[in-house]
């Protein structure tokens, strides 16, 4: 057997991996999907109940783009309207114009802008720098540091690298979404150009058709409940990965799994040791079912005051009028933690209480409208980007530094990436990777 | 949505660069639907290859799917007098002097090919302006337009070129007027009809202009030259010119021309897409004598200026080679 023929080892059938395996399977390369739940999707799954309601893991960002790339166009339906707002000193404010109101907000603003700025090392200089001095302490770093977990002073600027989309673009996207009744993708894809032609859309059935759909075209080459234990590296590249024990000759591995999980399971070399002190911020998504629609401001809502549990809360059935049966609704709130605090540990009623007494002055009488919840926990919700390991996390982002190993997907990069940029980006490196094995 | 064309979706294949015969360097900048025929609901993506330029559709109908998005009302198969009026008498009298401006220097004895002949509307043009001893031939897949070209006394092959047994170097000029961007693969298409020239023979080929003003404006989406999903590969100057010669013909001349079609169908795409109402779309369609006339002034001015929205190019193959 020649070393063209030995596949490509691709550790997890999420979104990613599964598209590494779909693009290589096209260009004749033999692959085997690992996977070690006993289903696929990773963070790409829908929930699904019997009184119609359906729940992603998450808000999903999806484009007609990549609806279109992936052969699902058809599939998916077109979003309407898209919007966030700012619910701030009890009263909500459209983002990010409507916040301009505020005159003391835009004097800050207006001062900071004046000022020379030096290269900001974390995200407390950046957005200071940004947005000026009361938008920064009273919206900004309070969002980002319930978030991440840490202080806006020890996360790296780099954390909001993809948060600013320049005002004349948004102000045209924007008109373009209201003269077409479409939600124009304003800021959900950096890899390639934003225009008024590329608009969110959500599957009917929820995210999860889009890993099925892939998976449908990779599916003899899918092993679940089959983690990969080792991931042999000898004389600088891969050689091999181990499965139930075994250790089987692969050309390359392309790992979907958190970073921090990779010095785990590479044998032979140390090159990786620092990855094990990269964090995620755990995640708590309390699901409350509710009668009635259009209960929330806006499609996502930012909470920054102290006086809420969570940061952001989501109304997915206002864009995507399909995830909840008529009538009703659903509204997600999203509470940073960690892995065994009281929150993480609460009990699914305890929480869902909670939200709903938080939500009350946004949504008045809100507990007259609940049906119900769904809690959904992940430890891994979203990269933190510390600055005492960027300069490590910069170099990481360059590559692995192991020929034939890719660290590819949300997980796999340690980069908060939306659906669309995770799909070209994995694209761009699994092509590069196959252009070598060739 | 009713059961019948249109409400499935179509069974799509994956596509490569023709020329360099990779994605590698593709990047993705138009996506659109079925604006013209609504023949499925499918939404489709055009990428170019940034190393070749070229234009393709990713992934592109499968060849099962032909006869689903060439419907029996597709305008190639009808393009006629009674349905088009003044459109198609001026389009015939600029069409003559076009293909004569090619054609007319051939001999009494020249056999000339026209491969996508459709209903055979060019051929028939050579039939009444050229010499009566020309032998004129049709190579066709639809089997309504053959029938239509075989009913004016054309020569007709039905079939698609790279599946017929045709004569190897029995043609003096080929003719390929609007259908390299139809075929799967224009390279081995070329091929196919440099092997039916004899040496020194001529092909001629027309196609829309990616790098016409017309492009640019319905650039992400409305563009008709993509003419969703039909055209399956798009050229401008320097990528047919590779193209040519990765077929191993050589450029004998390469210019562009005015046309008013993908201007028209530009504004019918948006118009229809934004939810226009009926009666405005259609003020912009190949039966819409002033529309046609409007954007052909339009596009005079982008020929002047050498980017007509149309490709026009001459290929040789080569006396010295086999």
């Amino acid at each position: 057997m020649t070393k063209n023929r030995l596949p490509v080892a691709i550790l997890g059938a999420g979104f990613a991996g599964l598209v590494a395996a779909d693009e290589l399977t096209k260009r004749g390369i033999p692959v085997e999907v690992y996977e070690a739940s006993p289903v696929i999707g990773g963070l790409a799954r829908t929930f699904r109940d019997d009184e119609g309601f359906s729940l992603d893991f998450g808000a999903h960002f999806i484009t007609n783009r990549l609806a279109a790339a992936i052969g699902v166009g058809d599939r998916c339906k077109t979003v309407r309207y898209y919007g966030e707002s700012v619910w701030f000193e009890d009263s909500n404010s459209s983002y990010p114009f409507g916040l301009l109101r505020k005159p003391r907000l835009v004097l800050s603003a207006v001062a900071a802008r004046t000022k020379r700025s030096r290269e900001a090392v974390t995200v407390a200089d950046l957005f200071r720098q940004r947005y000026g001095l009361a938008l920064s302490t009273e919206v900004a770093e309070p969002l980002i540091e319930a978030w991440s977990g840490l202080p806006a002073t020890r996360l790296a600027a780099a954390v909001a690298a993809k948060l600013s989309t320049s005002i004349p673009k948004t102000i045209w996207l924007r008109a373009a979404a209201f003269a077409t009744g479409r939600a124009v993708a304003i800021g959900y894809c950096h890899e390639q150009p934003e225009n008024a032609n590329v608009w969110h859309v959500y599957p009917e059935e929820g995210v999860s058709m889009l890993v099925n759909h892939l998976a449908s075209r990779v599916e003899s080459t899918i092993r679940l409940r089959t983690p990969v234990e080792g991931i042999v590296v000898d004389g600088g590249a891969v050689r091999a990965v181990v499965v139930n024990g075994e250790e089987r000759p692969v050309a390359a591995a392309i790992s979907t799994a958190p970073v921090n999980v990779l010095p785990k399971i590479i044998r032979g070399t140390d090159d990786l040791a620092h990855l094990a002190s990269f964090r995620y911020r755990p995640m708590v998504f309390v699901n409350l079912r509710l009668e009635g629609r259009n209960l929330l401001p806006d499609v996502m809502t930012w909470t920054p005051g102290p006086e809420t549990p969570f940061y952001r809360l989501t109304e997915a059935p206002i864009s995507m009028p399909w995830l909840a049966p008529e009538g009703k609704t659903i509204i997600t709130a999203d509470i940073g933690c960690e892995v065994g605090d009281e929150i993480w540990s609460a009990d699914d009623g305890d929480l869902a209480t909670m939200c709903l007494q938080a939500l009350e002055p946004i949504v008045p009488n809100i507990a007259g409208r609940y049906l119900g919840s769904k809690i959904l926990r992940t430890p891994i919700a979203y990269p933190v980007f510390d600055i005492e390991y960027e300069a490590e996390r910069r170099t990481f982002a360059k590559g692995t530094g192991i020929a034939g190993l890719l660290s590819v997907g949300r997980n796999g990069e340690f980069d908060h990436l939306l659906m669309e940029d995770l799909y070209w980006r994995t694209l761009i490196r699994v092509r590069r990777l196959a252009s070598q094995l060739v | 949505m009713a059961v019948g064309i249109g409400s499935e979706p179509l069974e799509l294949v994956d596509a490569v660069c023709c020329n360099c015969g990779e994605t590698d360097a593709s990047v993705p900048i138009a996506v659109g639907e079925d604006f013209e025929y609504r023949t499925s609901p499918d939404t489709f993506v055009m990428y170019r290859c940034e190393r070749c330029e070229v234009i393709f559709l990713d992934p592109r109908p499968a060849r099962g799917e032909l006869g689903r998005i060439y419907g029996p009302d597709y305008h190639a198969y009808g393009f006629d007098e009674g349905n088009y009026g003044l459109s198609f008498r001026v389009r015939a009298w600029l069409e003559t002097k076009r293909i004569m401006a090619w054609c007319g220097d051939l001999a009494s004895n020249a056999r000339i090919i026209d491969i996508g002949a459709g209903d055979g509307f060019h051929l028939k043009l050579l039939k009444q302006a050229g010499k009566p001893t020309w032998r004129l031939e049709a190579v066709e897949p639809d089997a309504k337009a053959a029938t239509a070209a075989a009913a004016a006394g054309l020569t007709v092959h039905r079939g698609f070129v790279e599946d017929l047994e045709l004569e190897p170097e029995g043609y003096d000029f080929a003719i390929m007027i609007m259908t390299i961007e139809h075929v799967d693969d224009p390279v081995d298409v070329l091929r196919r009809a440099r092997a039916l020239l004899r040496p020194g023979g001529r092909l001629g080929i027309v196609t829309d202009n990616t790098a016409a003003p017309d492009a640019s404006f319905g650039r992400s989406r409305h563009w008709g030259g993509y003419h969703f999903p039909r055209h399956f590969y798009l050229f401008n100057r320097r990528a047919l010119a590779e193209l040519a010669s990765l077929a191993g013909f050589e450029v004998d001349r390469m210019g562009t021309m005015m046309s008013p079609v993908n201007w028209t169908y530009t504004v019918h795409n948006a118009l229809d897409d934004w939810g226009a109402p009926r009666w405005v779309v259609n003020r912009f369609t190949l039966e819409s004598a002033p529309a046609l006339a409007i954007f052909s002034l339009v596009d005079l001015l982008a020929r002047l200026l050498g980017r007509g929205a149309l490709l026009r190019t001459v290929l040789r193959r080569p006396l010295d080679r086999s």
